[in-house]
């Protein structure tokens, strides 16, 4: 009796425990992704303008004034700073920090074309004749900074680039400086300089001004003003059509302000174009190769060594790769390369430093051993009968491989492919070593000649994270930045890890119906 | 005389050398380096359809694929001996072994059609022997198919994959995509061990027809059927040829006691 | 439970073929001792003996037809595995070939009467060895009839038949008893004719025989049986 309850009990807790494991590791994996989920999706929702101001003992004067975006309610917002000025003067019990959050409804919020936001009651527009005009006066006074800029740009554009150009000749064919023709050309060159800066003066002069939370005034120049808009008073549409335009932002633009703002344009851009660069590289090796193994090679010790090794590989640290890549690829084989074909303009490096190509190639020896795996998995399954079958109506070898065998197992290389690039896109530390950077100045892909430049250092996604959350862990709206690119990621790499198993899946379907 | 029943068979010891379809010499063949055919001589007849019986691994499977090389896929293997088709010896070093498989067609025991259309499946050998005419290869899919007793059931859906058919329909498939290459001889290996019993007479019957244009050696481990289909019957044991003769005798009176114990089902 | 086998039906077309070829050899059989019986009829007849030696040897070729109908039944037993209707079919034939055999050793004899000239000169007697012989004749080509057709109410008339003949045989019997009474003396010539007489009787029984098989073929059952009594009755009616 006593037994068989037990039995019963040692049955039903291997069950619970099977299920407890299975269901937690669902929740994990659920509350992961909501919360990358929620944290990146605030990077899109307008926030409301807070007006925290900060006293001590009760005391009426506000020591501490500042206007505080945030998704948060006032009081949780209340809560969450009183918490953190408690901790902060914690060590001085004579000072008791009190905080009150009220919303503030007149607030503009500015963002500038640089990056910085800024928050502040309006208190006046301002133009080289007039100091103040009322906001009504925005639209013309932007219209004036227009003409402004158009001509400044007529004078930079078609003048000044024009005289420049003429002087390089000049200098180009040894002129002496005395030359009137040249003295001429110099003169007319000042001359249009000086127009130029008095224009940028005075474009620089319409300015607005706002009132900060403390009282004090800033001005920004209105050519610097991207958006202004009362964020508290928001309609629905407006803030939808808002949370758009903040993600095509997102995904079109550049990163700002030390990547607290903006896009990761660049990012994504170098992500892909790494990926696909090491797809081209890593796709027809490793099938070869798993071809090889599978196919041609001799069924003896050696082979079976070469299996142990490339599963190792699989195994062997990224960062060792990393380190493989900067050693061998990059000063090896850059440093000779640029010996060989670039040795005008060394001592600068043009292939011996981490770039792109090496990157890529890093990248696909670190998942060479993914490719072999799958794509040896997907000739396994290519049932013997049909090679059999192939061989009997007078195929050879190399047919039998070309037309039946590798058709068939398609779907397993493609899936290693897949597999591949998403563990490339979400490397990071040895894309550190060999190439991608926190910030890049051009994108590996640009209109000069030769449009493709495999030797340029380029950002990652991956890498982009890694610096936003290591450098800006105190400022929330960069980390909103982070999360959201995190959130970027994971798509992304879901998206590829769906479609690999949607790819098995059919290789399946495939066989089973034999 | 007076004969009330037509015979077209001729006892083994009447087949002339133009009778003969496979002339088969002291042949050995070992595997992985285990004896599995020892010393065969056996002729089998042009256009009539010779059956292989005899226990699981007795090698009457690898009897039948040595008439067309494929033990060779096996990395382990060695063969002495001759095999004589249409009088070239197959094992004789210039014979080109993906040529003579074009002549000796093969059917397995489960049906492997490639995973592409139905009309893929017939002309795969003869695309790999170059052939590209697309009129030429209409010819042959329909020819193929017709005399594989396929193209009614297929005619309308020849570019569906082969893989939707029935499993008696992909057998027959996978005999068309033999016969397309017009081959001398068919081997077939259990053809139908995995086909019901009423698609089973079918295939036979289908094998019956065939044998006006090829000859036909069939492997099978259901005695019914050798009986049924064959005109002659071969019982191997443990690498031995013990008994070849026409099927009429081999089934009513075996002149070895060997055959009668295993054809009667006494085998210890 | 009354079934027709259907030869043609099989899908293996050769099996077809060999169903039908065994069916035809037995009626081709059939159709050789049909000859055999009137060309003994007519030797009787027309007491001719070159004839009636013609028919004795004859006979041979009976046997050798019936030794290779029973071997293609076994070859088609071994090979075919026949099994219900086709089964009782080869068993039919096979039986059948055995009955047929024996209808030609029977003739042999009457025509071996023939050929001693052992013709008895009672008209009342050789005429009654004619009446019985043709009665033979027609009970022949009825059952033979029924056999082809595979058609029970035919074998059933047929077999009535065989009743006809035994009293027909009863009465030459008595009247040959009578003879031999009256002629004691040439009694070793009697016995030959009275083994003609009982041997043209036998002929009746083996063609009775014959029928059965029909029924049986059809029935799965022996035509005696009671459970066939219904039926049969049915039939008659």
């Amino acid at each position: 009796m006593l037994k068989k309850y037990l039995n019963h009990f040692k049955h039903s807790l291997a069950e619970t425990s099977a299920m407890l494991c299975v269901s937690s590791l669902i929740i994990f994996l659920i509350a992961m992704v909501l919360f990358i989920g929620f944290k990146g999706g605030q990077y899109f929702v307008p926030q409301s303008i807070y007006k925290v101001v900060v006293s001590f003992n009760d005391g009426p004067a506000s020591d501490e004034a500042f206007y505080q975006a945030s998704s948060l309610s006032a009081e949780a917002l209340q809560t969450q700073y009183l918490e953190r000025y408690q901790g902060q003067f914690l060590s001085q019990p004579e000072l008791r920090p009190g905080v009150s959050v009220t919303p503030a409804e007149q607030v503009y919020q500015i963002n500038t074309r640089s990056g910085p936001v800024y928050f502040g009651e309006f208190y006046a527009l301002s133009s080289p004749e007039q100091e103040l005009h009322p906001l009504t006066e925005l639209e013309n006074l932007k219209q004036a900074v227009d003409l402004l800029e158009r001509s400044l740009n007529e004078v930079q554009g078609n003048k000044l680039s024009d005289l420049h150009s003429r002087i390089a000749a000049l200098n180009n064919s040894d002129v002496a400086k005395e030359a009137p023709a040249r003295q001429d050309l110099m003169d007319e060159f000042s001359k249009w300089q000086l127009q130029a800066s008095a224009l940028k003066t005075q474009i620089q002069q319409f300015q607005m001004r706002f009132k900060e939370a403390d009282g004090s005034l800033v001005s920004v120049p209105l050519i610097e003003i991207d958006e202004l808009f009362q964020a508290n008073q928001l309609t629905q549409i407006e803030r939808i059509g808002f949370t758009l335009n903040k993600l095509w932002q997102f995904i079109a633009d550049k990163p700002k302000q030390a990547a607290t703002t903006g896009g990761v344009f660049p990012a994504i851009f170098g992500t892909v174009l790494m990926v696909l660069l090491m797809a081209v590289v890593v796709a027809p090796f490793g099938i070869i190769a798993a071809i090889y193994l599978h196919e041609y090679a001799p069924d003896n010790k050696i082979t079976g060594l070469i299996r142990i090794g490339i599963s190792n590989m699989a195994a062997v640290p990224s960062i060792v790769y990393g380190v493989f890549g900067l050693g061998f690829f990059v000063y090896v084989l850059g440093g000779s390369l640029d010996a060989l074909f670039y040795s005008n303009t060394l001592p600068s490096p043009t292939f011996g430093t981490p770039g792109l190509l090496w990157a890529s190639l890093t990248m696909g020896l670190l998942t060479l051993p993914v490719v072999i795996v799958s794509a040896e998995e997907g000739l396994k399954r290519v049932p013997e009968g049909l090679r059999a079958g192939s061989y009997a109506l007078g195929a050879t070898k190399y047919e039998t491989v070309l037309k039946v065998v590798v058709p068939m197992a398609s779907p397993g290389m493609l899936t290693g492919v897949i597999l591949a690039i998403a563990r490339a896109a979400g490397e990071v530390a040895p894309l550190i070593l060999v190439g991608a950077v926190k910030f890049a100045p051009n994108l590996p892909i640009d209109a000069e000649f030769p449009f493709v430049h495999l030797e340029r250092q380029f950002m990652h996604l991956g890498v982009f994270i890694y610096d936003g959350a290591f450098h800006n862990q105190t400022q929330t709206q960069s980390a909103s930045l982070m999360f959201a690119t995190c959130m970027l990621l994971l798509i992304i790499v879901f998206l590829l890890n769906i479609s690999a198993i949607m790819f098995r899946h059919r290789l399946k379907t495939r066989y089973e119906r034999h | 005389m007076l004969k009330l029943f037509e015979r077209d068979i001729l006892s083994v010891d009447e087949i002339s050398k133009a009778q003969t379809g496979i002339d088969v010499r002291d042949l050995c063949v070992h595997l992985n380096h285990k004896p599995v055919l020892n010393n065969i001589n056996i002729r089998i007849p042009k256009n009539k359809i010779t059956a292989l019986i005899g226990q699981s691994g007795c090698g009457k499977t690898t009897l039948l694929n040595s008439f067309n090389r494929m033990n060779e896929l096996n990395k382990n293997h060695a063969c002495s001996g001759e095999v004589w088709i249409k009088d070239r010896n197959i094992y004789d070093r210039k014979e080109k072994v993906a040529k003579l498989r074009t002549q000796i067609g093969m059917v397995f025991q489960r049906p492997n059609p490639f995973p592409m259309s139905i009309y893929e499946n017939v002309v795969f050998g003869l695309k790999i022997q170059g052939e590209n005419n697309r009129r030429k290869l209409d010819d042959s899919v329909e020819r193929a198919l017709r005399n594989a007793a396929l193209w009614e059931e297929v005619k309308d859906r020849l570019f569906d994959s082969a893989l939707m058919l029935s499993g008696g329909q992909q057998q027959r498939l996978m005999i068309a995509r033999a016969l397309a290459l017009e081959p001398e001889i068919l081997l077939l290996d259990e053809p139908t061990s995995a086909l019901d019993p009423l698609t089973t007479l079918y295939i036979e019957e289908l094998i019956n027809e065939l044998k006006k244009q090829c000859t036909l050696v069939i492997v099978t481990h259901n005695m019914q059927q050798a009986a049924r289909v064959s005109d002659y019957a071969a019982f191997m044991h443990k690498g031995e040829l013990i008994e070849f003769s026409d099927s009429d005798s081999l089934f009513t009176m075996p002149a070895k006691q060997q055959t009668e114990d295993y054809i009667t089902g006494r085998y210890g | 439970m009354r079934r027709q086998i259907q030869l043609n039906t099989h899908i293996s077309a050769k099996f077809n073929q060999e169903l039908e070829g065994l069916k035809h050899s037995v009626l081709t059989m059939g159709g050789v001792l049909e000859q055999q019986l009137v060309n003994t009829l007519v030797a009787l007849q027309e007491k001719a003996p070159s004839l009636a030696e013609r028919v004795a040897l004859n006979d041979s070729k009976v046997d050798l037809m019936e030794s290779q109908v029973e071997q293609e039944c076994m070859r088609i037993i071994a090979k075919r595995n026949p099994t219900a209707g086709d089964l009782r079919l080869v068993m039919t034939v096979s039986k059948t070939a055995t009955d047929l055999e024996r209808i030609g050793d029977e003739i042999a004899r009457v025509a071996r009467l023939v050929t001693l000239n052992k013709i008895p000169d009672s008209d009342l007697v050789f005429s009654g060895m004619l009446d019985i012989g043709n009665r033979n004749v027609s009970m022949m080509r009825a059952t033979f009839d029924a056999f082809a057709r595979q058609d029970d109410k035919a074998a059933i008339l047929a077999h009535q038949q065989d009743h006809d003949i035994d009293r027909v045989y009863k009465k030459v019997l008595e009247q040959t008893a009578a003879e031999i009474q009256a002629n004691p003396k040439e009694i070793s010539q009697w016995l030959d004719v009275l083994w003609a007489i009982r041997a043209f009787e036998r002929i009746g029984d083996r063609c009775k025989n014959i029928c059965e098989y029909v029924i049986y073929l059809t029935y799965g059952r022996d035509m005696n049986s009671a459970s066939m009594k219904k039926t049969v009755k049915k039939l008659l009616k």
